[in-house]
């Protein structure tokens, strides 16, 4: 779905975070502590965002065993793309960043 | 008590994110459990709930419950509570004796009557009363079979007081009101019958989104 408005300062914290290791499985609780949002905030964002096809979400099986699995998330091709539009004309180390990755 | 209270709220969050939402509400607990390891499990737990707050609208099963809830503790509820108010105070306050209409007053043995038909008509008042707090009790289960026999069933109660009232000659106006309100109340549950409906062949589809 295509997105017109101008992402919020959380979202593009949250796309930053994401987008420094794009093909990596966040974990909503890392998620909180890199970009110091609360749950209250991270979470909504999480789901509009994997509703509107930035992010997919996947349950992956623990790196401990014996441990229940974690809901992870990642951004999709069009996530990298908003990604990169958001930080395009604020940072272009950071823009350039999200192409590598 | 903190991991309790904890523990609750993230119960409560469940519970308001719904069928649809279920797989974030199974992410939330787990990291949940994460958030515990560090000792913050209660913020975490509050946002949680704030987040799932933020959801319910968003979503048809949300925005149900809602409404619902509204309909059932906004309207039902005072609706009983008024009853029983009303009923309370007719023995103590001159509402019985303002009820007298100019017959009644004019004629001691119809007035005699109207006063003997005081405890039958407390009983009714009080059992629309019960009937509302049902009522509101199965709107918030969803049970609209039931919804509709309380309804009908209060829809009978008031048609009876109507009726009593009349023959005994006794002037109240406020059961006009009461009827309107009744009236009112029974379209709004036909609705929220008739949207639960609607919902029950979409939530599906949703779910299977």
């Amino acid at each position: 779905m295509p997105r017109n408005r101008r992402p919020s300062k959380q979202m593009v914290l949250l796309l930053e975070a994401l987008a420094a290791r794009s093909q990596h499985w966040h974990h909503g609780y890392e998620l909180m502590k890199e970009t110091g949002l609360k749950s209250g905030t991270l979470y909504p964002l999480l789901m509009r965002m994997t509703d509107q096809g930035f992010v997919e979400a996947e349950w992956r099986e623990p790196s401990q065993p014996g441990r229940p699995a974690r809901h992870a998330y990642r951004l999709t091709a069009a996530g990298i793309a908003l990604a990169r539009d958001t930080a395009a004309p604020q940072d272009t180390l950071f823009s350039l960043k999200v192409s590598l990755a | 008590m903190k991991a309790a209270a904890a523990r609750a709220v993230m119960i409560l969050t469940t519970r308001c994110l719904g069928k649809t939402r279920h797989q974030w509400a199974r992410a939330m607990q787990i990291e949940f459990e994460a958030a515990a390891a560090e000792g913050k499990q209660l913020p975490f737990a509050i946002g949680c709930f704030i987040a799932a707050c933020r959801e319910i609208p968003a979503h048809r099963e949300g925005r149900l419950s809602l409404a619902n809830h509204v309909l059932a503790l906004g309207f039902l509820v005072p609706m009983a509570a008024a009853q029983f108010l009303y009923a309370g105070s007719l023995p103590y306050s001159a509402d019985v004796h303002g009820m007298l209409g100019p017959a009644g007053t004019q004629n001691p043995y119809l007035a005699g009557a109207q006063l003997a038909a005081v405890p039958s008509l407390l009983f009714l008042w009080f059992t629309l009363g019960a009937a509302h707090l049902r009522l509101a009790w199965v709107v918030l289960e969803r049970d609209w079979s039931r919804a509709f026999n309380m309804s009908a069933m209060i829809v009978a109660g008031t048609a009876t007081l109507a009726i009593y009232t009349g023959v005994l000659f006794l002037d109240d106006a406020r059961l006009i009101l009461h009827a309107a309100a009744i009236a009112v109340e029974l379209v709004a549950v036909s609705a929220a019958a008739r949207w639960h409906g609607i919902s029950a062949t979409v939530l599906p589809e949703e779910l299977a989104r």
